[in-house]
């Protein structure tokens, strides 16, 4: 089942001229894209037009059969969760209460939180492996357990696709391959993953399909089976590559 | 099942609740007649001034101060977080400058009715929200939060000047005394008539808040956050912040500029309920009330005549502040 499709997707910004030119792409059901390019290819405008934050110039996008532009924003949130790349955390919000407002999309304007609503969270928390920092304040965290908790507020939203902005960077290796190892296990249970990074083994690990952006535009895509050849790597990054073997980049993906 | 700290938070609910019902009747005690002092409560079957006072002068004031502490404190508590910034306060967009402006000007004018210098205060307050709304729509660079800060400097700066300016030109004898008094803040001129008038917008405004708490913890986070959990950032910002910015024009028109209360009673009450908006916001109607209160009675007992209320929210405020600072660490996390 087609959950995210975009076809001949453009973006403009005054002074800027195009940022993204015709874009299309389809993201399935239990699938993962990787978007990688170089600074400044365009991943995290793709990525904000796709989650509705950003309107485009052109082409259209459509979530899970709606269009896009039709929906509002609660209605994209109940279908699609984002996760910015950087985040600025402006209290030191328990952590139950820092995953709670995932649940914002299925809780009316002048309403609370309930049971339900609770449970949702105790249970995404637990989905990434940190049920036991609920109490904990979420500017205590280390890094690496700040961006499982945001993962977690993603998952209380019970959306069936997630947009994720480099969600490895900053991190060490031992938290980049908890966070591939949940997103592996997220697309088993029918997840819709498509994430930007710059980290080959997350690719590796999670997605099954590549997408390499220069300048706005798509400039190859394939299986992450079949790595990109040197010159296309060239062209995208501006830097020569050498062919190696990786060695077993965090978990094997199904 | 809420998390641990929520049997603390509902305790400690209890306690500044508790803490504002003793307050509130103290305050009712406190006073000059029939001697500076406490008022025997018993005394009242016997004494009719001693009811009169206590009805027609000490009732309407204590109310009008709690309404003042709870406004205060509560758009404190909004601003603070809807900005995601710890040291805005309710004066916040300029209206506080803005009410001070517009009460000045009225007495420059040599209005002596109360309703004409509240009146002209309440719409210039509104226009200062008005204008930094507007200036932080025209400007082309940064996120709402940003702009709005900017535009609310600038507008309050701008109003401050105005106000100097009434008072450069101000009667030294007849009018300025009468606008330096208004600007540093007064419960004294409350009364039942004046309470009517105050209490129907101020009661919207909480109201307001109150409903749409948890929507403010949702803006506290990056618009590009908030918008992916369902919310419009902007326009649901500015209608908080309408809301808080008209309980503040109504209550500063009435009772003048009291200052800190929206500054330092969130900040001190976060430290132990939280910041998220659930609690902390209903909190600090609660705190504000209750540190206006007190204030109030200070003011009203400590010296024969009675000190300007603002002077001892100010006093007790930044001591309140630098205690925070010193001993326990603020959440200033950017």
């Amino acid at each position: 089942m087609i959950r995210l499709e975009a076809e001949a997707v453009s973006f403009s910004r005054s002074g800027r001229g195009e940022l993204l030119s015709r874009i299309s792409l389809s993201l399935g059901a239990g699938k993962s894209i990787a978007i990688l390019g170089a600074n400044g290819a365009g991943k995290t405008s793709l990525l904000s037009v796709l989650a509705g934050r950003l309107k485009p110039s052109g082409g259209k996008i459509w979530i899970e059969g709606a269009e896009l532009s039709a929906l509002s924003p609660r209605e994209i949130a109940r279908k699609l969760a984002f996760l910015p790349q950087i985040e600025r955390l402006p209290f030191n919000y328990p952590v139950l209460d820092f995953v709670l407002l995932g649940r914002a999309p299925h809780i009316p304007a002048l309403s609370l939180p309930g049971k339900n609503d609770y449970q949702a969270a105790r249970k995404a928390l637990a989905e990434v492996g940190i049920a036991d920092l609920e109490d904990r304040g979420a500017a205590t965290l280390s890094g690496g357990e700040f961006q499982l908790v945001r993962i977690a507020r993603c998952l209380a939203q019970e959306a069936e696709i997630l947009l994720l902005d480099e969600p490895t960077s900053l991190l060490d290796p031992a938290h980049a391959a908890l966070v591939a190892e949940q997103l592996s296990s997220l697309a088993k249970h029918g997840k819709a993953i498509l994430f930007t990074t710059h980290d080959i083994g997350l690719v590796h690990s999670v997605a099954d399909w590549a997408v390499l952006l220069h300048q706005g535009s798509v400039l190859a895509s394939g299986p992450t089976e079949h790595p990109f050849d040197l010159a296309t790597l060239k062209k995208a990054f501006g830097a020569e590559f050498t062919l190696q073997s990786l060695p077993s980049a965090y978990s094997q993906k199904s | 099942m809420k998390s641990q700290g929520a049997g603390k938070g509902i305790r400690f609910s209890l306690l500044i609740g508790g803490a504002l019902a003793a307050g509130f009747c103290l305050y009712l005690l406190v006073g000059r007649y029939p001697r500076a002092g406490l008022l025997n409560p018993f005394s009242l079957g016997q004494d009719e001034i001693a009811v009169r006072v206590l009805l027609s002068l000490r009732l309407p004031r204590a109310l009008g101060a709690v309404l003042l502490g709870a406004v205060l404190g509560g758009s404190g508590a909004v601003f603070q977080t809807i900005f995601g910034n710890p040291l805005v306060d309710a004066g916040f967009l300029g209206v506080s400058q803005g009410a001070a402006f517009g009460a000045a000007l009225a007495l420059l004018a040599g209005a002596s009715s109360f309703y004409a210098v509240a009146g002209l205060s309440f719409i210039f307050a509104l226009a200062a929200l008005w204008i930094s709304l507007s200036l932080s729509k025209a400007f082309t660079f940064g996120g709402q939060v940003l702009r709005l800060l900017l535009a609310g400097l600038a507008v309050s700066a701008f109003f401050s000047a105005l106000l100097g300016a009434v008072k450069y030109a101000a009667d030294p004898l007849s009018q300025l005394p009468d606008i330096v008094f208004w600007t540093m803040g007064s419960l004294a001129p409350m009364s039942w008539q004046r309470l009517r008038f105050v209490l129907p917008p101020s009661l919207v405004s909480l109201i307001v808040l109150l409903l749409l708490r948890w929507r403010a913890t949702l803006l506290s986070l990056d618009d590009s956050v908030s918008f992916s959990l369902g919310l419009r950032p902007e326009t649901e910002r500015a209608l908080l912040a309408v809301a808080a910015a008209v309980g503040v024009a109504t209550v500063t028109a009435v009772c003048g500029v009291v200052s800190w209360v929206g500054l330092v009673v969130p900040q001190v009450l976060r430290l132990r309920s939280g910041a998220d908006g659930r609690s902390a916001i209903p909190l600090s109607m609660a705190g504000g009330a209750l540190f206006v209160l007190v204030s109030d009675g200070i003011a009203r007992v400590l010296f024969a005549g009675e000190l300007p209320l603002g002077i001892v929210t100010s006093i007790l405020g930044a001591l309140s502040f630098a205690l925070l600072l010193t001993r326990r660490k603020m959440e200033l996390l950017r």
